[in-house]
This record gives C-alpha cells, sequence and structure tokens, in this order.
C-alpha cells in the first residue's frame, strides 16, 4: 500500500533525482520536495536540466545556470540549465578566438559540425557533472535535488557518464568521437566520481514519478531497469495526482477514477519492489511556494473555481481528417512529449484514412512500442504498422556499414572501423536511416509516423539537417532516401506535422517549444491536437470540474497562438492486459 | 625521423562514423596513420573543429585556409612540404613521401588484444 509522500519523514541521502515521463509532475514533485525540506531547516540546492524546464513557472522567478536563492525560500537555491544554451555558450567559447583569425566559411564549416546533438548532450552532462563533483557546493548544502530531464533524454545524460568513462579507458589512442568532448578529456576523474556517485545508494536516491497512468508507469518501470543495470538501485516510486471522486452520480469522474486504478494495476512486480508514495490530484496548476506546501499536505484543489468563462473553440479530428485527406497521400508526423497520446492520435488518423479508403503506412520510433497494440482488432489490409527498434537498426546498421566497406579495408582497418562503430552516435545515425528508408519504400498513399519523445525527436530532425548539410562533400556512400527524406520533411504539400498535447501548463509549454524548434529548422507545424481534454465533456465533480476550467485556459491560449486547434474529448482508454507486453 | 601532419576538415569522429555515412577513406587513413606512428614516423593530426589553434599557428595551413577556406581540406604535410590538399594521400603516396615500403601499410596485424569485437568477425 502507498504512504503519503511526507519529504521531512523520508531518510533521504545527499542527492535525490528525480525521474519520469513529461507532465508526470516531476519539477512539481521536486520543487515541492525541495520546499518542504528547506522548511525544515535543511539547505537545499534545486537543479533542473530539463531543456523544457518550468522551474520559472512553479516559483514565479527566473533562474539561469548559477545558482541563486529564492526569495520566498531563502535556504532553497534553484540551478536552471538548459542544455542547448550550454551549447551555445561551448560553441561560443570554442569558436569566438578564431572568428577574426579565420574565413567565415571555415567558421561556418565549424559550427555545423558543433550544431550536432552530441555537443548539445556533452553540454549539459558538462554542467550536470559539475554539480556531482563540486565539493565547494556540497560544503554549502545539505540535500541537492535534480529535477531531470524527460526519461529518453535523462538515462542518456545519466549512461553517458558510465560509457565515455568506459570510452576513455578502452581508447588509450585518444581518436574518435571524443571529438566534440577533447576540450573535457582532461575530466576523466570526475566522470568517474560522478559515475560512482550515482551508484552510491548512500549517495544518491532516484525517485520515479510517475501519474496513475499505464504509460507513465511503463515508462518509469524502464527507466528503474535501465538505471538499476547502471548500479542505480536505490529508488523509490511516487504515484503523482490520485483522484478520489466526490460526486458519485457523475458518469466521467466515475470513468475518470476507474482509469486511475485500472493502469494501477499495470505496476510491474519490478516497481512494486520499490517503496511507494502517493500524492494527490492537484486540477489546479502548481504555482508558488504556498501551493506546493498545501499541496503536499493533501489540502489542493479541493474546491472548485467559479468562474464563467466562455469555452474556447477549436475543432475536432473529422476537420483535421479531412484535411488531411484532400490530397490523397502525404506524409503525416505526430510530435510531441511523451505521454501526451500521439500514439494514440496516430492510430486514430491512420484508421480514420483507411476508412476513408486510403492505405497506410503506420510506423514508430518510440521506444516503448506502444503501437502493435492498438491494432489487435482493427484489421484492415489497407493498414500495414511497423516499429523501429533503436536497438535492432543500430545493430543492422553496424552489420551493413561492415559489410559495404570490408572489401576496401584490410583487417586492421576493419577493426579500427569497428571501435568507432561502438560509439553513441552510431544509434542516432542507424535510427535515422531506417526511418528514411521507412519513407522511400512505403507504397501506401500515407504515411503516418508517430514520433518519439520531443527530445528523441529533436535529435533525429537535428541529424537530418546537419547530414543533410554534409551530403554534398561527403564521399561516403549516402542512400537515395537520406538524400530525399529532407525536402519532403520541409514541404507542407507532402508533410503535414501534428503537434500533440494535452490541455495542462506543462505539455502546453512543451509544445509550444518544440514548435519553436521545428520552425528553426524550417518545419512547419499544420494542427495543433489538444488530446484528452474535459473541458468538452460534461462534468459535475467539482475537482474536475477545476480541472476542466483551468484546461480550458490552455485551449484558449493555444487557439489565440495557432490557426487550426483540434479538441478531442477526453475518453476513458482500454487498459492492456500485461500479458500483451 | 620523418614527420607527416594531416590537418582534417571539421569533423566529429576521425574515421567518419559520424557523418550520414562512413566514408572508407577516413577509415583508412586513420589506420595508416596509426601504422606509421608505429613504424616510428612522427604523425600529427588536427580537426579543424576542435584543434583550431593548430590551423592557425600553421602559416602553411592559415594560408591555404584564406586563400581556398576549408575546401582546401584536408591537407597533408610531411617535414614542413605541403604534399597534398583536399584529399587524403593514396597508400603509394605515404609509401613514398615517408620512404617506407607499401606492404606495411597495407599488411594484416593485430592491433589490440581488445576482445570486444570478436563476435562481429
Amino acid at each position: 500500500m502507498e504512504k503519503q509522500y511526507d519529504p521531512p519523514n523520508i531518510d533521504f541521502p545527499y542527492f535525490l533525482f528525480f525521474t519520469g515521463k513529461g507532465g508526470v509532475g516531476k519539477t512539481s514533485t521536486a520543487c515541492a520536495t525541495a520546499v518542504s525540506l528547506a522548511d525544515r531547516g535543511k539547505r537545499v540546492l534545486l537543479i533542473s536540466t530539463d531543456p523544457a524546464s518550468n522551474l520559472q513557472d512553479v516559483f514565479g522567478e527566473d533562474f539561469n545556470h548559477e545558482y541563486r536563492h529564492l526569495k520566498a525560500v531563502p535556504r532553497l537555491a534553484v540551478v536552471n540549465i538548459d542544455p542547448e544554451e550550454a551549447a551555445e555558450r561551448h560553441r561560443e567559447s570554442a569558436l569566438a578566438p578564431y572568428r577574426n583569425k579565420l574565413p567565415a566559411s571555415v567558421i561556418r564549416s565549424m559550427e555545423e559540425q558543433m550544431a550536432g546533438a552530441c555537443t548539445t548532450e556533452i553540454a549539459a552532462f558538462d554542467s550536470f557533472t559539475s554539480f556531482l563533483c563540486d565539493s565547494e557546493v556540497k560544503d554549502k548544502f545539505d540535500h541537492i535535488l535534480f529535477d531531470t530531464a524527460p526519461t529518453g533524454h535523462t538515462l542518456r545524460l545519466l549512461q553517458l557518464p558510465k560509457a565515455w568513462s568506459g570510452f576513455i579507458d578502452t581508447n588509450p589512442e585518444g581518436a574518435s568521437c571524443l571529438g566534440p568532448l577533447s576540450a573535457l578529456a582532461g575530466k576523466k576523474e570526475m566522470y568517474e566520481q560522478a559515475v560512482n556517485t550515482l551508484a552510491d545508494g548512500g549517495q544518491t536516491l532516484l525517485a520515479l514519478v510517475s501519474r496513475p497512468d499505464e504509460t507513465a508507469l511503463f515508462e518509469a518501470d524502464r527507466s528503474s531497469k535501465e538505471l538499476a543495470a547502471l548500479d542505480v538501485k536505490n529508488q523509490i516510486l511516487i504515484i503523482n495526482g490520485l483522484f478520489e471522486i466526490t460526486d458519485s452520480e457523475d458518469d466521467t469522474a466515475q470513468a475518470f477514477m476507474d482509469q486511475q486504478q485500472e493502469s494501477l494495476t499495470t505496476i510491474s512486480d519490478h516497481l512494486k519492489s520499490f517503496t511507494t508514495f502517493q500524492l494527490p490530484f492537484a486540477p489546479l496548476s502548481l504555482t508558488g511556494v504556498g501551493e506546493l506546501r498545501s499541496w503536499l499536505a493533501g489540502k489542493h484543489g479541493r474546491e472548485a473555481v467559479h468562474t464563467h468563462e466562455v469555452a474556447a473553440e477549436g475543432f475536432e479530428m473529422d476537420d483535421v481528417i479531412g484535411d488531411l485527406s484532400e490530397k490523397g497521400n502525404g506524409l503525416v508526423f505526430t510530435m510531441g512529449k511523451g505521454g501526451v497520446g500521439k500514439t494514440t492520435v496516430a492510430a486514430s488518423v491512420a484508421l480514420n484514412l483507411v476508412e476513408q479508403g486510403y492505405s497506410v503506412h503506420l510506423t514508430t520510433t518510440d521506444p516503448a512500442e506502444h503501437l502493435s497494440r492498438l491494432f489487435t482488432e482493427n484489421h484492415s489490409d489497407l493498414l500495414r504498422v511497423t516499429n523501429i527498434d533503436p536497438k535492432r537498426e543500430t545493430e543492422a546498421y553496424r552489420e551493413s556499414v561492415l559489410e559495404e566497406t570490408s572489401h576496401e579495408l584490410n583487417e586492421d582497418e576493419l577493426n579500427y572501423l569497428k571501435e568507432d562503430l561502438d560509439s553513441p552516435c552510431t544509434e542516432e545515425i542507424a535510427v535515422f536511416r531506417s526511418f528514411a528508408d521507412v519513407v522511400m519504400h512505403s507504397e501506401e498513399d500515407y504515411i503516418v509516423i508517430d514520433t518519439a519523445p520531443t527530445g528523441h525527436t529533436l535529435l533525429l530532425l537535428d541529424s537530418t539537417l546537419s547530414y543533410h548539410r554534409e551530403i554534398e562533400r561527403s564521399a561516403g556512400h549516402v542512400p537515395e532516401s537520406v538524400k530525399n527524406l529532407l525536402p519532403a520533411l520541409k514541404d507542407a504539400e507532402k508533410t503535414h506535422i501534428l503537434i500533440v498535447t494535452l490541455p495542462e501548463a506543462t505539455p502546453v509549454y512543451e509544445a509550444e517549444r518544440l514548435e519553436s524548434d521545428l520552425k528553426r529548422a524550417d518545419l512547419h507545424p499544420k494542427w495543433w491536437i489538444m488530446n484528452q481534454s474535459l473541458s468538452v465533456v460534461p462534468v459535475s465533480d467539482p475537482v474536475l470540474k477545476a480541472k476542466a476550467q483551468v484546461e480550458n485556459k490552455w485551449v484558449q491560449r493555444t487557439v489565440t497562438h495557432a490557426s487550426k486547434v483540434a479538441i478531442i474529448p477526453w475518453k476513458k482508454q482500454a487498459i492492456l492486459n500485461k500479458k500483451q507486453r | 625521423m620523418k614527420k607527416i601532419e594531416i590537418y582534417d576538415p571539421a569533423m566529429c569522429c576521425s574515421t567518419g562514423v559520424c557523418g550520414p555515412s562512413v566514408d572508407p577513406k577516413l577509415t583508412k587513413i586513420s589506420r595508416q596513420l596509426s601504422i606509421l606512428e608505429s613504424k616510428g614516423i612522427h604523425v600529427e593530426r588536427f580537426n579543424l573543429s576542435t584543434e583550431t589553434q593548430a590551423f592557425v599557428e600553421n602559416e602553411l595551413v592559415s594560408g591555404y585556409l584564406q586563400k581556398e577556406a576549408e575546401l582546401a581540406l584536408p591537407i597533408a604535410i610531411v617535414d614542413g612540404e605541403v604534399k597534398k590538399t583536399k584529399a587524403y594521400p593514396t597508400t603509394e603516396e605515404l609509401a613514398e613521401w615517408l620512404e617506407i615500403e607499401e606492404r606495411f601499410l597495407t599488411e594484416s596485424k593485430p592491433v589490440k588484444s581488445d576482445s570486444r569485437f570478436t563476435i562481429l568477425d
């Protein structure tokens, strides 16, 4: 049975990491924990490395990469590390000394190389590690809390210390993918210390934050196991947002509660082995220190909001389908953070297009492989469903590269190549290529692509762009599929990007950031899909009513921001039988 | 002792694995430089994106960059003399410049005892 989450009564070690899918309330939980510990006299440092951080939304103050004490809670200091910004600083400090010494086109060729995903990861990792190992900072605080990035990103971040210190060990020649890292190569000892600290249960606790929601719990299980495999074994589970019905007449409220309870039955045995805590449902977005305190005390959002707002008006999914089907063919991307239901939206788009008589190929790079289960009963000759498994693709890519080059290289050269193929970049390239391959080899009218969570998606797109720029002067063999994909992505006639989000604070902010990132890459989202909205469902339960009204604000914000917004009403989702996993 | 310097274009890693596809020429030169080093040749290699200072400090290289920009790269310099620009040296060229038998650069021998990669063999 879960215990109420009450930080001062938990024996926390020095370092605390919060992890979980985007929108599960990681930031709120980390912030509430920090405030709660500070209230009990502890000196607390809270560090966010989330690229979509909303610390400023929670505390109403702006933070940057240097720690600053909160006005409202002086014992609490906050640092906000934006990996993109950190990478930019890293790039600028590397390039600045040469701007006047080298021709502009030379500088540009360097910028291109340093715009890669590696640089961002490295820069974020570097700022992250420095807090894990800085003894001066340690003396000033009793606890350091990390409100880490969404799962996929977090894992990379946390896996990197191990991968890289292993890498430095096995690469005495100093060759290879340490390229952008070379400036940091002198910090080997610091990486090792970071790895050891993470794996030391006496120093580090990992809090897995989840909603009572099946995909979030599935994701928590996955992160938990992956981190445990990296020896981060001291973990707890926090179930955030448990709803208790107050109006038994309200069918939606009943369904809402049932959905949560059914979802909770899917908690894996692995997760059950950890101490589990619970936090109550907070319909109103948590802003300000006072709200964080009353939330932990279980007093938040019990009363309905009495306003008479006009419900925001948007389109329906039928309008989206009508728009997409106008041309009779195309590429459709559903993009958004994990947990916003983009897989379900992708599936629904695919099924609707199939119903209109079009042939559809639906594919996903989502590591959670959520797709196959949605189609166990919906079988049609017009629909093909495939999944890109990053691990399998990497292996296949590795083999194909070796085969392609083996006739030109001798054994030593091949060994050298194999060593570089062991680098972290390989997976991204492999996934990208198979993704391009799917697009090229699909003869269906529509290809619907359910992309991985945002961080991942951006890395993928970023790679697309830098590959494209490099293609012209690369002597290696570039597959046609890769050459064809980028112009297709930018062609609004061929490609439709649907941004999927939930009508809640974090998901909307994240989606807006995603959109601006896409625009920078010259990709222009066509539709916004506000998924699972209570604001268009009749509810009488006061707590859900409050939630519906808050949601309405976020729908309104989006409608003002984008011209094409479709709202999908909240609906109870089928829970997958555990055995199907 | 002979000395060879290679000035690479901006790139992520020396075998080109991180690019859109693997360029076998990059893999080959990486390996051959490593053989040359084991034969007592002084080998230095610089990547524009990470060792920029070397490109600015070397007057020959800097001169090429001013004239032809990044298109001049890669540049091969042997004992202070620019031998080749715009492309990596071939096995024959390396052998000739460095007065070493070609077979040393093409023969196969175990580089490392590391067994990590044997599954792929």
